[in-house]
């Protein structure tokens, strides 16, 4: 009983003395508070980004990844240089290239609040989230859609990136400048693919050659019977080049039977931007097979640009990767995005969508300058011509090696001998 | 059209290595196993991981690896999700959807793996290129190209069908596993220790389609950690038009598949103009047209219709 008395009395005791050290603290740090003043919370806004970081652009989602922890880190090291208090984070979601995660995404940043999305990077993608983005006023930006069909005024779209219809007329261009006058276009059956064999088609016919499209379905675990009809289509046409509208993974993936197969092997290979960069194009059966049929391949690129040289640099020295298509493209896309963010002074899409009109007309980056056209595409589009040559840690490596001016391609060295 | 038919034949022994497998652990075990499609994959990434890691450009190698890793999976799935499952008295219909909770997650568990891989080499794991053995010849034989993949998948084709035919027919394990298969309860009242057995079919089963992925990396040009999930329908369908049951018709699902997917399709180009890109609406066009062909056959599981038919007869 003296015992549970004594007890009781030392927990008494002991609570008057916690409490008493407990006020004395909190003088302590109330008394600080007044004498010191606390910087103002630093303002945090988030960007969503869509990418894809498995599915038929995982090759070049690995390497996006990385662009978007640079260009976050260098957008949020410029803002504080100018003054502002605020922190850009990203917020990154995998869309495995497919249509469906795309729209997932973008409503899982709406429930979050977010209002600047950057991605998808297919355009089926983007097709299937405009109505979305543009009914819930989120500002949308896409650094690598291209498909000429989604050049619409008046959206929540952006791209920085140029539509198809110039590309199609670069690569035109350089088959027929370099002889190829009846072709195969070999090409994906989505919305990026179509569009681009179309307009392919047309400027090719408008040069005095002969197109024949070839649709492939996409999201196969292997080409080599669509392949074996590709060749055989060489054959009865009498083509004299194939051209390949493709992703990362399937374009490897149909390179590499075509380097089994004679008859392919001896026709020219012209190749869109869509596996520039990824790293299956490296190996050497890819590799010599590029060689054999000089392959060449166009994409959007500002050739010569120091700022991109920069950024290319940086991109190796950093993480040890070179920056692969649309690398640029998204680089700008993020610095666009916070910089229209500020501009528009509150954190809403219809004002963020206007600034960022504003923003791009006097945006500078890689990739060139931003300023968008009428439907919300980078206005000024140059493209440059890529090869795959001997050399680098892997064997072979991708070189640009010319650019489109003016109806016609410049070779600015020779890529193969 | 000289290409098309040796896709057809190079498809035809990957279907077999893929498929035998999966009929195989079906008559045994009577799951049907949507994780297959992992085997495959884990198989090709043993390959790649050896490869692009350690520079091992040995298949030999390779395929040690993959059997036992693959085969253990398979063990471990079957202890850890299936055997509860059906000790519970789960339908089949549960075990097949737990297999496809198993496909997902180990998918995705290989999208970390070559994420850390990655991490710690800077080389690209997510899609993968080709690779080129040291140790499996290839050249060419009065005018036809045998390819490292083709020589490799020949030898395994031929090893798993000769090895399968020896370890059933021949020996006690293999009397054993046919005797689960036809009766798993009389096999147990009759002193085989059925649990040991069903495990050591999923190890067999696990381990063959596992050296199948990793000759898979030495002819497709890009893999993926979805590589076995684009193929795995297809394996289900060569693997229906055996009933899940016939060794025997799984090898003519292989080679009728794979001469539809490959000959059949350049015909039709050829000749009717028709796209290629309709070539994967023909494969499940057989799959449906074999499933209605077979009523027995219900995705959902049931009994092999080989006793249904015994039944009927009565």
């Amino acid at each position: 009983m003296a015992l549970d008395m004594r007890a009781i009395a030392l927990v008494i005791v002991a609570l008057i003395i916690g409490l008493a050290a407990g006020y004395g603290i909190a003088a302590m740090i109330g008394g600080a508070a007044t004498t010191v003043t606390v910087t103002p919370q630093k303002k945090v806004y988030s960007i969503g980004f869509t990418l894809p970081l498995s599915g038929e652009l995982s090759s070049i989602g690995k390497v996006w990844e990385k662009v978007v922890q640079l260009a976050i880190d260098d957008l949020n090291k410029e803002v504080q240089a100018y003054g502002f208090n605020v922190e850009f984070r990203a917020v990154i979601l995998d869309d495995s290239t497919v249509e469906e995660k795309a729209l997932q995404n973008v409503q899982s940043f709406a429930q979050q609040g977010i209002k600047v999305v950057i991605g998808p990077a297919a355009s089926a993608q983007v097709k299937v989230v405009k109505s979305y983005v543009d009914s819930n006023k989120i500002v949308l930006i896409s650094p690598s859609s291209t498909a000429p069909t989604l050049a619409i005024p008046n959206d929540y779209v952006f791209r920085t990136v140029g539509s198809d219809a110039g590309q199609a007329k670069a690569l035109a261009a350089l088959a027929y400048q370099e002889g190829a006058r009846k072709v195969v276009v070999f090409h994906r059956n989505d919305e990026y693919g179509k569009a681009f064999a179309d307009f392919f088609e047309s400027y090719f016919k408008e040069m005095g050659g002969t197109a024949i499209k070839l649709p492939y379905q996409t999201g196969l675990s292997d080409y080599a019977s669509e392949v074996a009809t590709l060749a055989s289509k060489v054959q009865s046409e009498g083509a004299d080049a194939v051209v390949l509208i493709a992703f990362d993974t399937d374009g490897a993936n149909i390179l590499s039977h075509a380097a089994e197969s004679d008859i392919l092997s001896s026709v020219r290979w012209f190749v869109s931007e869509g596996p520039h960069g990824a790293e299956e194009l490296l190996s050497s059966t890819v590799g010599q097979f590029a060689s054999k049929v000089k392959l060449f391949g166009t994409r959007p690129l500002f050739i010569a640009n120091p700022l991109y040289e920069d950024f290319k640099n940086r991109m190796i020295q950093k993480f040890g990767v070179e920056p692969g298509v649309f690398s640029e493209n998204l680089y700008d896309a993020v610095k666009l995005a916070g910089w229209a963010i500020l501009r528009a002074g509150t954190y809403d899409g219809e004002a963020i969508r206007a600034a960022l009109i504003e923003v791009a007309k006097t945006y500078y980056g890689p990739s060139g300058w931003t300023i968008f056209d009428s439907a919300g595409d980078k206005a000024q589009q140059d493209y440059g011509v890529w090869a795959i040559v001997p050399g680098g840690p892997k064997g072979y490596q991708f070189k640009d090696v010319g650019l489109y001016e003016r109806g016609s391609i410049i070779f600015l060295e020779q890529a193969y001998s | 059209m000289q290409q098309a038919v040796m896709n057809a034949f190079q498809y035809s022994l990957f279907y077999l290595i893929f498929s035998l497998p999966l009929t195989l652990s079906y008559r045994t075990t009577k799951v049907i196993n949507f994780a297959h499609a992992n085997f495959i994959t884990y198989g090709a990434y043993v390959a790649i991981l050896l490869h692009g890691i350690l520079g091992s450009n040995l298949m030999s190698l390779a395929v040690i690896v993959a059997f036992l890793l693959t085969g253990s999976i398979a063990v471990i799935n079957n202890m850890l999700v299936f055997t509860p499952l059906q000790k519970r008295g789960s339908s089949p219909a549960i075990v097949m959807i737990s297999s496809m909770g198993l496909w997902i997650a180990y998918k995705y568990l290989l999208y970390m793996i070559t994420d850390i891989a990655n991490y710690y080499t800077t080389k690209n794991f997510v899609s993968y290129g080709r690779i080129t053995y040291s140790d499996v010849p290839r050249g060419s034989v009065g005018g036809i190209d045998f390819s490292q993949a083709l020589v490799a998948s020949l030898v395994a084709a031929s090893l798993t069908v000769v090895l399968l035919y020896i370890l059933l027919e021949k020996t006690k394990i293999g009397r054993a596993m046919r005797a689960v298969a036809d009766n798993p309860s009389l096999a147990e009242i009759s002193g085989i220790p059925r649990a040991l057995i069903i495990n050591l079919t999923w190890f067999i089963c696990g381990g063959i389609v596992g050296v199948g992925g990793v000759i898979w990396t030495s002819f497709s040009g890009a893999i993926t950690p979805e590589a076995g999930d684009s193929m795995i329908l297809q394996v289900f369908t060569v693997g229906f038009i055996g009933g899940l049951v016939s060794l025997l018709r799984t090898g003519i699902g292989a080679v009728l598949i794979a001469a539809i997917e490959n000959v059949g399709i350049a015909v039709l180009n050829a000749f009717f103009g028709i796209p290629v890109s309709f070539r994967p609406f023909l494969t499940f066009a057989t799959l449906i047209t074999t499933l209605i062909a077979f009523p027995p056959l219900g995705a959902g599981g049931g009994l092999p219709y080989r006793f249904l038919r015994r039944g009927s007869k009565k």
